[in-house]
């Protein structure tokens, strides 16, 4: 039994490492939330809401380095967005379905909460699909009981097999999180930017 | 790497699913729907008294999409428990876990349905209720109740059933009403449409016993007497205020929770022996044991 305990601890501290090497802050001039490398030659995806409305971006990549960012995709409705970089050969994490998620499920956040730099946060999958909760929309949505907070935007939500399955957005109260499925994260890049970036 | 944690994932998330074919929506107060249990396959359903806040044009949302209309049946506000029957048959029963099986510490899930999807969060079993009380089981985690999820079951990991959540019993606790005192509960308003519990008509703190009292009865507090209703049961059985109960019907009452588990509903109208210690003295009363209003 305790075996297994720390068996289950080490396996949640090397996903997060790994899951770290792709988390970006992106900054805004007036804030920072954060972003997820998508393809190793700079294509970063974050939210709408954390890039709208501001000129001058930049993203401060893991290993410390600090570029300028460009909006090469925009979709308000989406909330989200694809920044550029200049960099290559950057980490990547392996692209989940989205739609496997059910209920009970095992998922982590990772993201720089209130400013802290890569900060992790876990829970379970509450729900999956469109209609929960109290949000109004019509679109799809993982809810999620973990502990979001601002400067989680953009980040990367993955499954207990370090997949990503999700990008954290926004939150309805303390203990409910939202994050818009990767599913929907591919269908915004296919139509924005066509199919080269796609194929991870 | 290891794949534990995929293994895990998987498994709650079973469990989620398996527990979730006897989890329905219960449309009983306004714009605000909650969960329920199937406690039987022609169409009892089990769910928190506080969220059915009307008695009658009460619908349930079943596993498989459909809808259905439902009858209260009865209520305990004590342990916040209601069972409604619903117009169905056919429903999956689920399976319940043993009492003992739960232990402080346990992973456990809070499933619920209060959309047309099952919903799920996690949480450990934070404490148990140490009375030996069959109608005072209860368990108390750190699950978060999002809206919706009261008159839903905890889940063990194994997919079996630890009891029904309740976030209005006590104020931001989440505690769930373990499986035994959910059937003594359900049995009895089945039966009689409320929670039958007995009635003695006393007033009662806990005191130790003089020595001489304790050695001979093999325990060291019992009962004490500080008042008696007037035309109770307890008065025409003929105790006093200043009497200390330390058993009923040859059950060991030292406080007074051992003396509600004592009156239990199977006594009520049944005369039954009262060991007193008065004076220093055992002696025993007969007292035909009531039924609380």
């Amino acid at each position: 039994m305790n075996d297994l305990a720390q068996l289950v601890n080490a396996h949640l501290a090397d996903t997060v490492e790994r899951v770290r090497g792709s988390l970006v802050q992106v900054r805004n001039g007036r804030g920072a939330g954060a972003g997820t490398i998508w393809h190793p030659d700079g294509l970063i995806v974050t939210n709408a809401h954390v890039v709208q409305g501001h000129a001058q971006l930049t993203a401060v990549l893991p290993d410390g380095r600090t570029l300028p960012a460009q909006v090469i995709a925009f979709d308000a409705a989406r909330d989200l967005a694809a920044l550029a970089v200049e960099a290559d050969g950057l980490p990547t994490i392996e692209v989940g379905d989205s739609r496997a998620l059910k209920p009970g499920q095992w998922v982590m956040a990772v993201g720089h909460p209130w400013g802290v730099l890569g900060a992790v946060t876990a829970g379970v999958v509450i729900g999956v699909g469109a209609g929960l909760g109290d949000l109004p929309s019509s679109r799809e949505w993982i809810a999620l009981a973990l502990h979001l907070r601002p400067g989680h935007s953009g980040g990367p939500l993955v499954d207990a097999a370090g997949r990503l399955v999700g990008i954290n957005t926004l939150i309805t109260g303390p203990d409910v999180g939202y994050a818009i499925p990767s599913q929907t994260v591919i269908a915004f890049l296919k139509e924005t930017l066509g199919a080269q970036h796609v194929a991870v | 790497m290891s794949e534990v944690l995929k293994t895990l994932s998987d498994a709650m998330a079973a469990a989620v699913e398996a527990a979730g074919r006897s989890i329905v929506r219960v449309e009983a107060r306004r714009r605000m729907p909650a969960s329920g249990i199937v406690w039987s396959a022609d169409g009892v359903i089990v769910t928190a008294h506080h969220v059915v806040e009307r008695e009658d044009k009460i619908r349930i949302g079943l596993p498989d999409g459909r809808m259905v209309g439902a009858a209260l049946v009865g209520r305990d506000p004590s342990t916040d428990v209601a069972v409604l029957r619903a117009e169905a048959d056919g429903l999956a029963v689920p399976a319940w876990a043993d009492l003992a099986e739960v232990r402080i510490g346990h992973l456990a899930l809070a499933v619920g349905r209060p959309g047309d999807q099952l919903q799920a969060t996690l949480g450990i079993v934070s404490a148990l209720s140490h009375h030996a009380h069959e109608e005072r089981y209860f368990a108390q985690t750190d699950v978060v109740m999002y809206p919706g999820f009261s008159g839903g079951p905890l889940v063990a990991v194994t997919g079996q059933l630890i009891g029904l959540n309740t976030s209005a019993l006590m104020r931001g606790v989440s505690l769930t009403v373990q499986s035994a005192t959910l059937r003594a509960v359900a049995s009895s308003l089945l039966a009689h449409g409320r929670m039958r519990r007995g009635y003695l008509g006393v007033g009662v703190q806990p005191v130790k016993l003089p020595a001489a009292a304790a050695d001979q009865l093999g325990q060291t507090t019992g009962a004490l007497v500080m008042s008696v209703e007037p035309d109770s049961p307890a008065e025409r059985g003929g105790l006093f205020v200043g009497d200390t109960i330390v058993a009923i019907d040859g059950q060991r009452v030292t406080d007074g929770d051992t003396l509600l588990a004592a009156l239990t509903s199977g006594r009520i109208g049944q005369t039954v022996p009262v060991t007193i210690v008065r004076g220093g003295q055992t002696q025993t009363l007969a007292v035909t044991v009531g039924e609380r209003a």
